[in-house]
């Protein structure tokens, strides 16, 4: 029974993990329909961002969080602004495309700057852990899971009650009606495209202070993060976390007891039976896909 | 144009039959490598340029057609043909199984479900006995690289026919109507289930063939290399880069791209990865219809064909 508690704790403070790693990509699919496959290597870019913070300059990961969201946010506007804008018409492919090319842009650059070896950032706290009663929990997993819940609900409020939030979640409505209103679609655009990957640059801190990091984890994580944002639905934030923390409980259960070679079969079996039942997500409202 | 057609085509195959005889042998390997894919990504071509499915899930054909071979011969000692039997049915009561619920979902979706497929055959074959588990199949060696060439190019002529094919027949324009608007299509009387889960088929059956071929070829097979999702990728960048929903698009698409990215890889070898990920960006900007679309509108607009793209798709 402690074991079971044990790892459906793991499975939690993972899954808040998850949640931030699909916010992004959710954001950025629901507002501009594209599926962004490059989402993996901008957490990638935020962890050695986060690392190269702490490696040579000693700023502690989480202190340095908002200079991580600045700086990918700056990157994400000026990608879409510059390029991405060229073809958010284009026929679905396309996108798939050209996002699949920034990935390996991306991570091949990754592997000059920073070599293909592994890193982590190893703040003194990593490796402490509180125990509550026969569970123990890990600081860092702990921390990592509080910021990814503050961040999302962060998110949800600003999207809910700001005037700019407002005006993407319009947007993502229609986007004919959102500019008979003023919105100017090439701005709005590129800044939601910056918010995805600024939450996507701090997803990568936080993964970075519990795994560690190399330039090839990129396409894995957005697999991942496809997964969790079906089951979560794009619609609202806080249906991204049940899918996060859903997935990570299913996924440390199914290594426990059955092998940690079907952790992969369980979620994309899961992913798959919720496309097909409920494509528009657990929680969300049901759309036809 | 017609007649261009009845003296190039043929020349150009004769040209290229004749590589095992006066090319080198890396040529000949390149050339397997290369045509191996042109047969994949017209195979793709069959259910996302025709039909409008992204599908994600060809590697797991890919992967069954290797597995067939890899099982038929190590496991049963039985002969290639009949791996390749045992691969093509794999593929196809895969796509009948797997198709029927899974091609009810589109656009992005489609492409998601099938993404996840692939994740789940690699991890639920590296659990099979009979697979060989993670270790994966070692298979008997066969030197004959002016076999594999041949049997390769033969089977993209097969392929490519087999989309000429689909340019003309009743089957063929039921995948456009309904990559078009499939409701419509519902509607006119196409059976929009079964041509759908006919044309998944048809592009698995050509996915498994290529498979096979590969892993009697490498002589070893392993389920992350079987299902790689790399592979799949690789297919919709090839049919892109050519022209999808093309006839000969996908097929001149993967021997040039083939050839840019071997080039690259011996001229510039560490920064040969990065190099193809511009490639790609950059064609997807200029050229979001192929190159078969800049060949037909190049006599009439020139360069600016290239801006009259990007300002088709621009904000």
């Amino acid at each position: 029974m402690d074991l079971f508690a044990q790892i459906l704790v793991n499975g939690v403070l993972l899954g808040g993990l998850y949640a931030i790693m699909a916010l992004g990509l959710a954001l950025v699919w629901g507002v501009l329909n594209i599926v962004n496959l490059a989402h993996g290597a901008f957490i990638m870019l935020g962890a050695y961002l986060s690392w190269s913070l702490y490696t040579f300059l000693g700023i502690d990961p989480f202190v340095g969080l908002p200079i991580t969201a600045v700086v990918m946010f700056a990157l994400g506007y000026a990608l879409q602004r510059g390029l991405l804008n060229l073809l958010v018409r284009a026929p679905m492919f396309n996108t798939l495309l050209i996002t699949f090319g920034l990935e390996v842009v991306l991570t091949y650059l990754a592997q000059m700057v920073f070599s293909a070896d592994f890193r982590a950032i190893n703040p003194s706290y990593a490796g402490a852990s509180v125990a509550l009663g026969p569970i123990t929990i890990p600081v860092a997993r702990l921390a990592a899971f509080g910021a990814a819940l503050v961040l999302t609900v962060g998110l949800w409020l600003f999207l809910l009650h700001t005037r700019l939030g407002r005006a993407i979640r319009a947007t993502a409505q229609n986007l004919v009606a959102a500019r008979l209103y003023g919105v100017e679609p090439m701005r709005l655009y590129a800044v939601t495209f910056g918010l995805g990957m600024a939450l996507a640059g701090m997803a990568g801190t936080l993964y970075g202070t519990v795994s560690q990091i190399n330039p090839y984890i990129g396409s894995a994580l957005t697999a991942k993060s496809f997964a969790i944002a079906i089951i979560g639905g794009l619609d609202n934030p806080l249906g991204v976390i049940v899918g996060g923390v859903l997935l990570g409980v299913i996924e440390s259960l199914t290594t426990l007891y059955i092998g940690p070679t079907f952790a992969d079969v369980a979620s994309f079996g899961i992913l798959v039976l919720v496309l097909i039942i409920r494509p528009g997500g657990l929680i969300g409202r049901t759309r036809t896909a | 144009m017609k007649l261009a057609y009845w003296i190039g085509i043929p020349a150009a195959l004769a040209v290229m039959a004749g590589v095992p005889w006066y090319g080198s042998p890396v040529l000949v390997q390149f050339g397997i490598n290369a045509l191996l894919i042109a047969v994949l990504a017209q195979g793709w071509n069959i259910i996302g340029g025709f039909a409008g499915y992204a599908s994600f899930g060809n590697s797991v054909f890919y992967g069954l057609g290797s597995y067939g071979v890899g099982i038929a011969m190590v496991q049963w000692n039985l002969s290639f043909g009949t791996g390749m039997v045992l691969g093509v049915a794999l593929a196809v009561a895969f796509a009948v199984l797997i198709g029927l619920p899974v091609l009810r979902l589109r656009g992005h979706y489609f492409a998601i479900a099938t993404l996840a497929l692939t994740q789940v055959m690699a991890a639920i074959v590296s659990n099979i006995d009979l697979a060989g588990q993670n270790v994966g199949l070692v298979l008997p060696p066969m030197n004959d690289d002016t076999m594999f060439y041949e049997l390769s190019l033969g089977l993209v002529v097969l392929a490519t026919l087999t989309v000429f094919w689909l340019t003309r027949s009743r089957f063929g324009f039921g995948l456009i109507a309904i990559r078009e608007n499939e409701v419509g299509a519902g509607v006119m009387g196409v059976n929009t289930t079964l041509y759908k889960v006919s044309a998944f088929a048809l592009s698995g059956i050509f996915s498994a063939l290529a498979g096979g071929i590969h892993a009697y070829w490498i002589t070893f097979l392993d389920p992350n290399s079987a299902f790689d999702i790399g592979v799949n990728v690789k297919m919709i960048i090839m049919t892109v880069f050519g022209g999808a929903g093309t006839v000969l698009g996908p097929v001149v698409g993967a021997l040039v791209l083939s050839a840019v990215s071997e080039l690259l890889s011996s001229e510039v070898t560490s920064v040969a990865s990065l190099f193809f990920g511009f490639v790609i960006v950059a064609a997807v900007v200029f050229m979001p219809h192929g190159m078969a679309q800049i060949l037909r509108d190049w006599r009439k607009a020139g360069w600016r064909c290239f801006v009259d793209n990007i300002k088709a798709y621009r904000l």
